[in-house]
């Protein structure tokens, strides 16, 4: 028997994000390149303080992928001062890999980017404890309404009518 | 307890010598019997009158279970006429000697003796030229004043009968009140149609009745003694049918020529042409008319033979039929009737209509015995058409069947058969075989048709109790709730049921039977048919309401004001009208107002506290809403507990995004700061 063919609509919807995704890796791509001639320094330094935020990127997997932008904010933090350093001082090669070889700068970023993690772990479970709370709470009011309108109209007022 | 054993003992005693007392005036000595002015069925006693003590008066006690004729208590009260001992007041009265109410008539005590003490005794004749000044003028004027006021005696023989004064001059009337019409009556007072009815069922009959009564009253008061005390009340009647009245009761006395043409005119037993009032006047007044011939009815060529016996004409075989009810339907069923009737009779015409209805009997669908019931009945009306209602050995005149009816009901007899004849239609056999129009009769036809509709309906408030009370204007209501009160008028109920409130043992009791039920629809004037039928609802909330309504109309209509121990009484029982609320607050309300009204004795009060109908309708619609709310309510926790996969998933994500904003903020403060740090 011959298979059926999915529905038209339905490859579509898998094919949007691939190809968007696509889309947006080339623009990316394309502005880096773009800014290599200019600010070489800057891109070295930006590359290897930002490898945490790119290897979030590239290990996290399913629909919701945020995790590069959480530990990608807090890494940038730790790198834009230094980057501000490079930018006033002395723009050149040699004072980037002297930066990276340095050590501090390392550090922090790779430090912001480590409690970038820790945020982005620590969250769900607490926006889940707070969801729980909320919902236990409107459970706990609809019950305590139940039980008034019991004690105002008696039994009867559990029972369905008809 | 043994003391108070003896003082109840004692009490008792002293308590039947107490008097009674009628509205506050009339003492009547429980203790002072009087033996001559006794009735069959009333006791005398001696009355005295407060106001006047010189009066001589005294009262008949009626007896609870036969129904009293209040409507000519009514018509006699204070009525001068001569011809009567003078009806002074009437009324129910606490009876000491039966510890309940009774129904009590005070008369003016003759001077005079009675004229015959019993209908066995001889007393002393009263001289054939004294009868018209004597007898007949006091006896016709009494007559008509009775027909002016649309009522019959029927209670006219010697034995009730006095002279006023000690001169023996002043002929009057006895009473005639204290039982149903002609229920005292003597066979041989009667004429053949009332005398073959029931004693309790003769009914209350027309003038000529009276006349008639009047006529064998003279023939005694002639003769002194009464001519036939040799026949007992079966041959009596027999010899009526067979040889007429007047030669049954003259015999072969001789009579003055003017005295044979009234009793032959007073003793016809063709109610046509028997005499009337116009009749007597004239031979008053001197007028001679030639005396009337009893024309009897034609005699067969050969008799019927019936139960052993021959009979020779069809009034007589129907009288026999009548009494021997299962031995004469198979005859009739045989066709051996209506052969007779053909051949020996040779009245081809009844013999057809006979025939017919065997036919149709015979035919009859579901209830054969039904069927045959009536046929026979419809026979014994063709064989004899002035007869009373006669059906399986009771028989009746229309007009008799309410007393006949009460008697049975106030004796716990069985009153199957007279439910069966007002189901099966069988007055209407009686009507529909009348030669002449009589309005009085197409009444009674109606109320007859009425009364079966009451009585195919078996909720409280109709069957056999509501033939009872409409057919009986002046029956007290006869309902065990209200133990020794006297109830005849709706507006002595409620404060009847009053009293009995205080007495009432079981709290879950209705103030309401089947008698009181009945009483009130029988006796409202405006149609409660509605409210009785709610009366029987199986929701409790509404048959309780049916009840109060009826109730507070009549505290509104007929007061009194205040009747405490009933609005208690009812109170008591509003339970399921106050649950019937649904809101607990409603309920708290109504629970804290009732007491106050209660203590008022307003039962009107109570109807309108819990008949609010806006109240109603406004708690039935939030009841609805909170009804709606709760199930809400219990489809959203539901809803929560069932969702708790999909929350935590969705927890995720948000916290995702949390930390991806998160994220993003630190990175745009810390560049914001860094900016600021190194261009300022």
């Amino acid at each position: 028997m011959a298979k059926k063919p999915p529905p038209k609509g339905k490859v579509q919807q898998q094919a949007r994000p691939a190809g968007s995704g696509g889309m947006n890796k080339v623009a990316v791509l394309m502005i880096l390149a773009a800014l290599v001639p200019f600010s070489l320094p800057t891109v070295v330094v930006l590359f290897f303080t930002m490898l945490p935020t790119m290897g979030a990127w590239a290990s996290e997997k399913g629909a919701h992928k945020y995790a590069w932008l959480c530990v990608g904010g807090l890494n940038f933090s730790g790198v834009i001062p230094y980057l501000f350093t490079l930018w006033f001082g002395v723009h050149t090669l040699d004072e980037a890999f002297n930066m990276l070889s340095d050590g501090g700068l390392l550090l922090w970023a790779y430090g912001t980017s480590a409690i970038g993690w820790l945020i982005y772990t620590a969250m769900p479970p607490v926006v889940a404890s707070w969801l729980a709370f909320t919902t236990d709470r409107r459970v706990a009011a609809l019950k305590a309404a139940q039980k008034k309108l019991v004690e105002e109209w008696g039994d009867e007022v559990t029972k369905k009518n008809g | 307890m043994a003391e108070a054993a003896e003082q109840a003992d004692s009490g008792k005693p002293a308590a039947q010598s107490q008097p009674g007392v009628l509205r506050d005036r009339y003492t009547v000595r429980s203790n002072q019997p009087i033996a001559e002015f006794a009735t069959p069925n009333a006791e005398a006693f001696v009355a005295e009158d407060k106001r006047d003590p010189n009066r001589q008066l005294f009262a008949l006690i009626c007896r609870p279970e036969l129904p009293p004729r209040v409507n000519v208590m009514r018509a006699l009260k204070g009525a001068t006429t001569m011809g009567f001992v003078p009806l002074v007041e009437w009324g129910t009265m606490l009876w000491p000697p039966i510890g309940r109410q009774c129904m009590t008539v005070i008369y003016e005590r003759p001077q005079g003796r009675k004229l015959m003490t019993n209908l066995r005794a001889e007393f002393k004749r009263i001289d054939e030229y004294d009868i018209p000044r004597r007898v007949v003028e006091p006896m016709v004027a009494a007559i008509k004043e009775l027909t002016a006021r649309g009522i019959t005696h029927r209670s006219i023989r010697p034995t009730n009968m006095w002279f006023m004064d000690e001169g023996a001059e002043r002929i009057t009337l006895g009473d005639c009140v204290s039982q149903p019409p002609a229920f005292d009556q003597p066979l041989v007072f009667e004429t053949v149609e009332s005398g073959m009815a029931n004693p309790v069922a003769r009914g209350s009959g027309t003038f000529s009745d009276d006349l008639y009564s009047l006529g064998v009253t003279i023939i005694f008061m002639l003769l002194g003694r009464n001519p036939v005390a040799h026949l007992d009340e079966e041959q009596l009647l027999k010899q009526k049918i067979q040889q007429g009245s007047y030669n049954t009761l003259v015999g072969d006395e001789r009579l003055p020529l003017p005295l044979v043409e009234l009793l032959r005119g007073l003793l016809c037993d063709d109610p046509d042409q028997r005499w009337d009032i116009e009749s007597l006047d004239l031979w008053l007044s001197g007028r001679r008319l030639s005396p009337l011939q009893s024309r009897m009815e034609k005699r067969a060529a050969r008799g019927f033979p019936f139960n052993g016996k021959e009979y020779g004409n069809c009034r007589e075989l129907a009288q026999a039929m009548a009494k021997n009810w299962e031995l004469a339907i198979p005859p009739v069923l045989e066709g051996k009737l209506e052969l007779w009737l053909r051949r020996a009779v040779e009245d081809a015409e009844r013999a057809g209509v006979i025939a017919e209805q065997v036919r149709m009997a015979l035919n009859s669908g579901n209830d054969k015995r039904a069927g045959v019931d009536l046929m026979l009945c419809k026979v014994l009306i063709i064989l004899d058409p002035t007869a009373p209602i006669r059906y399986k050995g009771f028989n009746a005149m229309p007009d008799g069947f309410g007393s006949a009816l009460a008697a049975v009901m106030a004796q716990k007899g069985d009153s199957r058969l007279m439910a069966e004849i007002i189901l099966r239609g069988v007055p209407s056999l009686w009507f529909e075989a009348r030669k002449s129009y009589l309005p009085d009769n197409s009444l009674m036809e109606g109320n007859f048709r009425e009364l079966k509709g009451y009585l195919t309906q078996t909720a409280m408030g109709f069957g056999l109790e509501r033939c009872l009370y409409e057919m009986n204007d002046s029956m007290p209501c006869q309902s065990q709730l209200l133990g020794e009160e006297y109830v005849v008028e709706l507006k002595e109920l409620l404060p009847a049921l009053n009293a009995a409130a205080a007495k009432r043992s079981d709290a879950k009791t209705w103030p309401v039977d089947r008698h009181i039920a009945a009483f009130m629809g029988a006796r409202a004037r405006s149609d409660i048919d509605r409210n009785l039928v709610q009366l029987a609802d199986p929701e409790p909330s509404r048959s309780l309401m049916a009840m109060l309504n009826l109730f507070a109309v009549f505290q509104y209509r007929l007061g009194p004001e205040s009747l405490p121990a009933l609005a208690a009484w009812v109170g008591s029982l509003v339970g399921p009208v106050v649950i019937a609320f649904h809101s607990r607050d409603k309920r708290k309300e109504l629970e804290k107002e009732i007491p106050k009204i209660i203590r008022r004795g307003s039962v009107v009060e109570l109807y309108n506290l819990l008949e609010n109908t806006e109240a109603r309708a406004k708690d039935e619609h939030e009841f609805n809403w909170a009804q709606a709310q709760y199930h809400a309510a219990d489809e959203e926790v539901k809803r929560i507990q069932t969702e708790s996969d999909e929350r935590s998933v969705e927890a995720v994500r948000i916290g995702k995004q949390t930390a991806a904003v998160v994220g993003i903020l630190i990175a745009l403060i810390t560049t914001t700061f860094v900016v600021i740090a190194k261009v300022w």
